[in-house]
């Protein structure tokens, strides 16, 4: 496994190449072009304000960015397992005729991903200072940390779900239903210790691997409190747990491939 | 793995399913559970081989014989169901050229690209890219999108990075195919520098001249076995030969009847039972290299004896160009009768005729050319040679330079 791994290092360029590719072809022809990965986010900000400060009031002050702090990151984990799913499956001729370490594929799109959502946390965090959220330096601190976390987590994901799918197409719509479902089952629109959710469901969301995550993200930005750290130190197992797995099946079922297509 | 070899291939075998009716989809999958029928295709059976650091070997066999899949499993592109590929070194393909290319993004770019896909890091390609960009022939055009190309600037484009890797294994599918000639001698002259670095090359091709020319060694694999390795130059000849014979056999066979009705004139009183073309050994051949030594061996039948016999042949090329003709008479053998069943053999030192498709007539004649049996197209072969020279024969010569 330690030479797969060496393997996709030495292919990094690789990488890098297919994530410039894809962010730079995403916004192709359109007049704003890249301005767009701002412009979205920005938009959405200010329909969740309207709707949640004006028609469904909620009983958090700032409930848009409460939301909004979460929702972020929750929509680059669903974009790893939808965008990720599909992979293998897209590359197909290429994977027919050449050569390289196939991970390099999901791990590329979970990085585009990832990249993505860097620059979406610019608006995030520029909206948090200019609504007099305020900022805690210290938790900030940790930022980085959890980010880094989630992007483990995500290729994870991303390399069970793209090598699953080449074997079982359904697959990539199944996946659909359940990040939908899962978003729910999530601390992304209440939080887990909410009266509105029954303890008999509590269990659901200690099973979702984005719950520990998402928690951490909404103590330092929305909370502004220093996360804990062993629910940091959780979601952090976590993410190499999957990592692990999910490099270890994605070789198993990598060889089946080319003659799956 | 023997620090020699570059590449070793251990008893592979490789077997494809082949479905009647394949379901991918979940509903398919359920309901017709029962309906994945699927059938063991065997397309490699069994085969070992090594290739040594610095070697070049060419794969030949029929289309379908397994060749390709050979290669493909050298790029770990597939993995075989049973034995071990092993390869050293940084390995590089000119199997599909010009892998992730982005039409809109620039040449210069679309470099970065594809050499990222070969394993290359940016260091590395910053070093090459210069070379990639002169031996691409480009020029200015580098800097313009890709698909404002036209289908050989993007070839060209596509074979210069492959080619520049810098492998320590090259594997080549079919490729030398790209560009107008100029190109494509140039990207021969580059093969040959990168062999002479100690690239190790595996070549498939069904142009056996040019595995000749840049091979050391080759190997024909016969339906998903090594049928022999060796030599090019042996190996391509048995090859060619079986190849023919395949060929010539159906040909002769549905032809049988009307070659002995149309093809054959004469009295018949004396006729050819039995022609054959043999090779040095003495095996029959239908394919001869230029300048190759074979002998005409011929039976025939005596029903009613004749005076004064005439035995002859004739060389015509497959467009109907008499290349050469002689008999008993013209070269002035003494003059014999017939009279009862008999054989003899024509030997040629060297059969100088240029590669092509060539049959041959033999006759019995009696007299001033009265033919008893005229059998016309009575053998069919073809020449083969990895000199292009160009006519009907190829006349002995030397060059003296003064220079």
């Amino acid at each position: 496994m330690l030479k797969q791994v060496k393997e996709i290092y030495e292919y990094r360029e690789m990488i890098y190449t297919l994530v410039r590719k894809d962010l730079r072809g995403r916004y192709k022809g359109s007049v704003l072009g890249f301005m767009w990965t701002f412009i979205n986010p920005l938009f959405q900000l200010l329909i969740y304000t309207l709707v949640f400060s004006v028609i469904m009031r909620s009983g958090e002050e700032q409930y848009y960015l409460f939301l909004f702090v979460c929702l972020i990151p929750w929509m680059f984990f669903s974009a790893s397992v939808t965008d990720g799913s599909t992979a293998i499956l897209r590359e197909k001729e290429m994977i027919k005729k050449i050569y390289f370490p196939r991970g390099v594929l999901p791990i590329a799109a979970v990085t585009s991903g990832f990249v993505n959502m860097l620059l979406t946390f610019i608006v995030v965090i520029a909206v948090t200072l200019i609504s007099g959220r305020g900022m805690n330096p210290v938790a900030y601190l940790c930022l980085p940390l959890v980010m880094i976390v989630e992007y483990l987590l995500c290729i994870g994901v991303a390399f069970i779900v793209s090598a699953l799918t080449v074997y079982f197409r359904d697959l990539q719509y199944i996946l659909g239903i359940i990040t939908m479902g899962m978003q729910y089952a999530s601390p992304v629109m209440y939080r887990v210790n909410d009266d509105r959710v029954p303890a008999k469901f509590a269990w659901i969301f200690k099973v979702n691997p984005m719950t520990s995550i998402l928690n951490v993200y909404r103590d330092i930005l929305y909370d502004k409190v220093v996360p804990n750290p062993a629910e940091l130190g959780y979601a952090f197992c976590l993410g190499i747990i999957f990592i692990v797995f999910g490099f270890w099946l994605f070789n198993k079922l990598q060889k089946g491939f080319a003659e799956n297509f | 793995m023997d620090n020699e070899n570059a590449i070793e291939v251990k008893n592979v075998s490789k077997a494809f399913k082949v479905y009647f009716d394949k379901g991918t989809e979940l509903k398919e999958k359920l309901l017709f559970w029962k309906r994945n029928r699927f059938e063991n295709r065997v397309v490699l059976d069994n085969i070992s081989f090594n290739v040594k650091k610095g070697e070049a070997i060419g794969l030949v066999g029929r289309n379908g014989c397994g060749k390709s899949t050979t290669l493909k499993l050298l790029t770990k592109i597939i993995y075989p169901n049973s034995g071990t590929v092993e390869l050293k070194g940084r390995v590089s393909s000119l199997i599909e050229l010009g892998a992730g290319f982005h039409p809109d993004m620039s040449g210069r770019e679309n470099i970065y690209t594809n050499a990222s896909i070969f394993g290359l890091n940016r260091k590395e390609i910053d070093a090459r890219l210069d070379e990639i960009i002169e031996f691409s022939e480009l020029g200015d055009y580098i800097d313009n999108p890709v698909r404002t190309y036209s289908s050989g600037m993007y070839m060209r484009l596509a074979f210069s990075v492959a080619i520049n890797v810098d492998a320590d294994i090259l594997l080549i599918d079919e490729i030398l195919a790209v560009g107008d000639a100029n190109f494509q001698a140039k990207c021969f002259n580059k093969l040959r520098e990168i062999k002479g670095n100690g690239t190790t090359i595996v070549i498939v091709s069904h142009s056996l001249a040019q595995i000749e020319q840049i091979c050391d060694r080759s190997i024909w694999i016969k339906e998903g076995h090594i049928e022999e390795m060796g030599l090019p130059k042996d190996v391509h000849l048995d090859y060619l030969n079986y190849m023919n014979s395949e060929r010539i056999d159906r040909k002769e066979r549905e032809e049988f009847a009307k070659i002995n009705r149309g093809n054959r004139y004469g009295s018949q009183k004396v006729m050819f039972s039995d022609v054959h073309l043999l090779d040095a050994e003495g095996k029959d051949v239908k394919t001869i290299r230029t300048g190759d030594g074979v002998t005409l061996d011929l039976k025939y039948e005596c029903k009613e004896p004749i005076e004064d016999a005439v035995f002859g042949f004739g060389i015509f090329r497959s467009d109907g160009v008499w290349v050469y003709g002689t008999n008993t008479r013209i070269d002035r053998k003494p003059n014999f009768d017939i009279k009862k069943d008999g054989s003899y053999v024509v030997k040629i030192d060297e059969l100088n005729l240029i590669p092509g498709e060539y049959w041959m007539d033999v006759t019995i004649e009696f007299g001033e050319g009265n033919p008893v049996d005229y059998y016309k197209k009575a053998l069919k072969f073809e020449v083969v040679s990895n000199i292009t020279d160009v006519g009907i024969c190829r006349i002995p010569h030397e060059w003296t330079l003064n220079i």
